[in-house]
């Protein structure tokens, strides 16, 4: 489903060239819960970014369910970023402006679903992500773990292929951190949506099923746990 | 779309203050702008009535080589029976009346004048009877009386009068050249002071009885000009070219006012090309006070572009809703300018500004000399409102793209 071949992604840090990752491969196939760690500056945000269109490989190949994203255009990676990838950053990333529901129906704004249908779906995420009756929220009125339970329902909602989540428990105490990963561990059962984390969390490390450790640009372990 | 405008007016709330203080810097210029549009357009306005009632007329017939030696006045070229030309113009309903404008040399000497002197000037020798069917002076006589025929009574300018030192009964003797080239002296008395809204005839305004001028000069009843006045000065090339098939003005010249004031016209053409460097300016201004605040409200949502991109949206329907955002700080700006200038303008164009001091001291080339007052102009409103979208839109349009134009982990990681 997720195909990463020998990626490799070099950037310009003033005079010095860093190599932020040198050669991953990595597999991750439908309703996997993987989680990508290593210390900071392993590359594994960036492997995430790249997963995620939100960057561009230096070499290799990365393709999402059969579809090379090397030599798309910006809007056709805007397209797949819309149709196919679910976000969930560390710092929640929602509208301000817009209510609980609006932000979570953005997503399906997006995608063109029509009003009623968008309706439908978002109350049933909400109500599945444990925020009904907070609909009419906007984000200043909810707390950290709700508005996490705001972005992950905004990733879910369309269905993606795969949510890809940002240090998605560093904002958050441990308590609200675990009930968010107990949440996405429920919605990777109930929807089969593939879940990939980078983290350096230890917490996030033991929810996850697959973890594939990298370490200055190169995978070093990539495991396989039982649930 | 509709949602790209919904978010965007939720956005324009949500960051109120700085929605207002943007809309204020718009609403300041378009106010600004359209008081000075007001005031600019009204002096014009005022200028050419003043240039048409107290100098040239709508339009003036004359000798067809006049016109080029106009500068020295000279009596060469005359209309010779100016009798038939004044009947067939009465024929057609046009108001005219005959001048005979000369130069020569004013005389002044000490006791009553505060000293000796002599002054070049233009003299305009005018028909009392039928002056008043084309210009406006005798409401403006401030001092003595109006001219009589028959009597060499001289009008003179206020502003002349005053830097000469004359005053109503002073003698003052004209010396001039009588059509054949002979030396004539006049022998004349101030009978009137006029004080009109032209500062060019109160700067240097003779007047004389068209019969005394014609007596002297040995006219023999020839005279310079026939100024006609117009029902609308605004349309008198269709008059004109009427006037032109009489026979009795077939051989003759008909000039309209905008050639007779070229001079004048010449310089409101410049000025309106300055006038349109200061709006330019005021737009610049608030071009400069807008943007900054754009930018600094583009750069701080950074974070929330990228995770807009991030999501799928489109660059372009990002740039759009931020370009919504703008026109609607520019709506906002430009509706509080326009109530603004348009409360400003009702004093502009009941009072006006009194401006006697400058116009006294100073030759702006503008014909008034003292109150100026505004002109209401739909259009600068509606240009107005237009400009204050678009300045909104313009200044919004860089920051928004080189926003869009970083990569989408570096907007992300912005704070």
């Amino acid at each position: 489903m997720i195909s990463v071949t020998n990626v490799q992604k070099q950037y310009r840090d003033g005079d010095t060239t860093v190599h932020a990752l040198r050669g991953v491969s990595l597999s991750i196939e439908q309703g996997e819960f993987i989680s990508i760690a290593g210390p900071s500056g392993s590359g594994k945000t960036t492997l995430l970014n790249l997963i995620g269109c939100i960057d561009t490989a230096t070499a290799g190949e990365i393709s999402i369910d059969g579809r090379a994203v090397a030599g798309c255009g910006k809007r056709e990676l805007a397209a797949i970023r819309r149709e196919k990838l679910g976000f969930v950053f560390q710092s929640f990333n929602l509208i301000p402006v817009l209510t609980a529901f609006e932000n979570v129906a953005f997503s399906l704004t997006l995608t063109g679903t029509p009003d009623a249908e968008a309706r439908e779906r978002t109350m049933r995420i909400l109500d599945e992500v444990g925020l009904a009756g907070m609909e009419d929220r906007r984000p200043s009125q909810l707390s950290g773990g709700q508005q996490q339970r705001v972005a992950v329902a905004r990733a879910l909602v369309k269905e993606p292929t795969v949510v890809l989540a940002d240090e998605p428990t560093a904002n958050l105490d441990s308590r609200t951190g675990h009930a968010i990963l107990e949440l996405m561990v429920e919605m990777n059962r109930r929807h089969n949506t593939t879940f990939v984390f980078s983290t350096h969390d230890q917490m996030v490390m033991d929810y996850a099923r697959r973890l594939t450790m990298l370490h200055d640009g190169e995978i070093v372990s990539d495991e396989r746990r039982s649930a | 779309m509709k949602f790209l405008v919904r978010l965007a007016t939720k956005n324009l709330w949500r960051y109120g203050r700085r929605t207002l203080i943007t809309a204020a810097a718009i609403a300041l210029g378009l106010a600004t702008y359209v008081l000075l549009d007001s005031m600019l357009v009204g002096a014009d306005e005022e200028s050419v009535r003043n240039l048409i009632w107290y100098e040239t007329g709508s339009a003036r017939v004359m000798h067809p080589d006049y016109w080029a030696e106009r500068e020295r006045a000279p009596l060469r070229h005359v209309i010779e029976d100016p009798d038939s030309v004044l009947d067939a113009l009465r024929s057609q309903d046009v108001a005219a009346t005959p001048r005979t404008t000369f130069s020569g040399e004013l005389i002044v000497w000490r006791d009553p004048f505060p000293e000796d002197g002599s002054l070049l000037v233009h003299v305009t020798a005018i028909d009392p009877e039928t002056d008043g069917r084309v210009y406006r002076f005798d409401q403006w006589i401030t001092e003595g009386r109006p001219l009589q025929a028959g009597e060499p009574g001289v009008v003179l300018g206020s502003w002349l009068a005053e830097d000469l030192g004359a005053e109503v009964g002073y003698p003052l003797i004209i010396s001039a050249r009588s059509r054949y080239g002979a030396r004539v002296t006049i022998d004349a008395e101030v009978v009137g002071i006029l004080n009109s809204p032209n500062p060019v005839i109160n700067r240097g305004g003779i007047f004389l009885p068209l019969d005394i001028a014609d007596l002297y000069l040995d006219m023999e009843g020839a005279v310079t000009q026939i100024d006609l006045r117009f029902a609308d000065y605004a349309r008198v090339e269709g008059p004109i070219a009427e006037l032109k098939q009489l026979p009795a003005l077939r051989d003759l010249e008909i000039a309209d006012w905008r050639l007779l004031g070229a001079d004048y016209i010449a310089m409101m053409e410049a000025d309106s090309v300055g006038s349109g460097i200061i709006l330019f300016l005021v737009f610049v201004i608030a071009a400069v006070g807008v943007s900054n605040t754009m930018l600094m409200t583009i750069f701080e949502r950074t974070r929330e572009i990228g995770m807009m991109r991030a999501l799928g949206m489109d660059d372009r329907a990002i740039r759009n809703l931020f370009l919504i955002e703008a026109a609607g700080i520019g709506l906002i700006g430009a509706a509080a300018g326009i109530l603004l200038g348009a409360l400003g303008n009702i004093p502009m164009v009941r009072v006006g500004i009194d401006y006697s001091a400058m116009f006294r001291t100073m030759d702006a080339g503008y014909r008034s000399t003292g109150v100026l007052y505004g002109a209401w102009v739909p259009s600068t409103f509606v240009i107005a409102a237009l400009m204050g979208v678009a300045l909104a839109v313009i200044v919004a349009l860089v920051p928004t793209r080189r926003a869009l134009r970083m990569d989408i982990p570096r907007a992300l990681s912005r704070q």
